[in-house]
């Protein structure tokens, strides 16, 4: 340790407290500037320790160790009690705030799985939705395209007959038709598909021309929904089609 | 073995530590270990009884109520107390008001120095030491430290030149610290 030599007498004596007015000023100023000598300083202190531990030996009487006690019991505490509410009131705190730190990781934890599951059944519908969606267009595809072949099974010989076909689902109002076999109309007429009620009158379900194979097909014509049908019918209309039929029917359901 | 200062928080600080939460069992414990340090101390400046009881007294009760006197990480307790208490003593040899401020006190001295069997080699060591001074350099020591004569007043009462004083003091001091640093 490097201490400046100046200062090392009286750095001992600083220590011992035998230093006094300017010479103790100066060597407090050398300290503020110096820390070989402050650490000097402190080595000091330690060998002034090991001094004084020379004159130990002599124990104190036993009636020291009562007056402190006594002493002791006698001072007003020394705010424990604040000093405890306060630690209580922050230890109270603290669980608090660990304990809400828990419950809101665990609601978030909980969160986060239900809107993964919310997530995996949403992709799941999604693609189901999607997978049904594409089968629809197809078939609607398969129905409606101009480029679609219709074949018409019959037994034996007969000629083919012009025929219906009606799939209606009431509650939601849907219908699919087909036709096929369908003679040739005039070009300002049409045929047009009545949705006959079991009480009241024939409600229109959509207008039709068929192909140059006389087929034809509705897809979800608009319809009131609920109505509960007690059969179909086909009439021949003006081009621009009927609220009301004008003609009889040609065609009408027979039922399954 | 070394002397330096450890940072490390010793069962005194525990106590301390206690001691500061208002543990009255904390503070007869830490009396159990050093009382008899500041005892010796106080008796050996002041040489009464009763003058170092009072002193005993005062340390103590300084620490049950201001335990953040003492810093732990600045110095060990036995040895921090063994230093306040002669200042205090000496204060009070003088009739003065205390002049040294405790907090400014820092000791360099491992707590297992004084601590359970070591104390009585670590005494011996301290003793042997002070044995192989000079006559006049331990002389000069002592009155320094136990009598609380400044340099001056040790130059005029032994009739040896100021310098020589300063310097008696210092190697005699140095001449202890060797004793743990060979």
């Amino acid at each position: 340790m490097s201490v400046h030599e100046q200062f090392a007498d009286d750095l001992s004596l600083y220590a011992l407290g035998a230093l006094q007015g300017e010479e103790r000023l100066a060597v407090e100023k050398h300290l503020q500037d110096c820390p070989d000598c402050r650490r000097e300083l402190v080595q000091l202190q330690g060998d002034l320790a090991l001094l004084a531990l020379s004159a130990s030996g002599p124990k104190p009487p036993l009636r020291s160790r009562k007056r402190l006690m006594a002493a002791i019991a006698k001072e007003p505490r020394r705010t424990p009690v604040r000093l405890v509410k306060r630690k209580t009131w922050w230890t109270a705190l603290e669980w608090a705030a660990a304990a809400a730190t828990v419950v809101i990781v665990l609601l978030l934890m909980r969160q986060n799985t239900d809107l993964r599951r919310r997530l995996a059944d949403l992709q799941a519908d999604s693609a189901g939705q999607q997978r049904q969606l594409i089968q629809a267009k197809e078939l609607i595809s398969t129905l409606t395209s101009a480029d679609a072949e219709h074949f018409t099974l019959v037994a034996g010989k007969i000629p083919p007959q012009p025929q219906g076909k009606a799939i209606y689902v009431r509650n939601s109002g849907t219908l699919v038709f087909l036709a096929s076999n369908m003679p040739k109309l005039p070009p300002q007429k049409t045929y047009e598909l009545w949705l006959i009620p079991t009480s009241g009158a024939p409600i229109p379900a959509g207008l039709f021309r068929p192909d140059t194979h006389g087929s034809a097909a509705l897809i979800k014509p608009p319809l009131p929904t609920g109505v509960e049908a007690k059969t179909f019918a086909i009439t021949v209309e003006p081009g621009a089609g009927s609220a009301t039929p004008t003609s009889t029917p040609i065609m009408v359901g027979i039922g399954e | 073995m070394s002397r330096a200062a450890s940072n490390v928080v010793s069962p005194d600080a525990m106590l301390v530590s206690a001691i500061r939460s208002g543990d009255e069992q904390a503070m007869a414990q830490l009396y159990e270990r050093y009382s008899s340090i500041v005892y010796s101390v106080a008796l050996r400046v002041l040489g009464d009884t009763g003058a170092a009881e009072d002193i005993l007294q005062e340390i103590f009760m300084q620490l049950w109520r201001s335990p953040d006197v003492f810093d732990a990480t600045r110095g060990s307790l036995p040895g921090w107390l063994a230093v306040i208490t002669r200042n205090r003593a000496i204060d009070s040899l003088r009739k003065r008001r205390p002049e040294t401020d405790i907090t400014d006190v820092i000791v360099s001295i491992e707590p297992d120095l004084v601590g359970g069997a070591e104390l009585s080699r670590t005494l011996e060591k301290i003793r042997g030491a002070l044995g192989g001074m000079p006559p006049p350099q331990r002389s000069a020591l002592e009155m320094a430290f136990f009598e609380g004569l400044t340099h001056t007043e040790i130059a005029e009462k032994t009739g040896e030149p100021l310098g020589t004083i300063k310097t008696r003091i210092r190697a005699g001091l140095l001449t202890l610290r060797k004793a743990f640093n060979p």
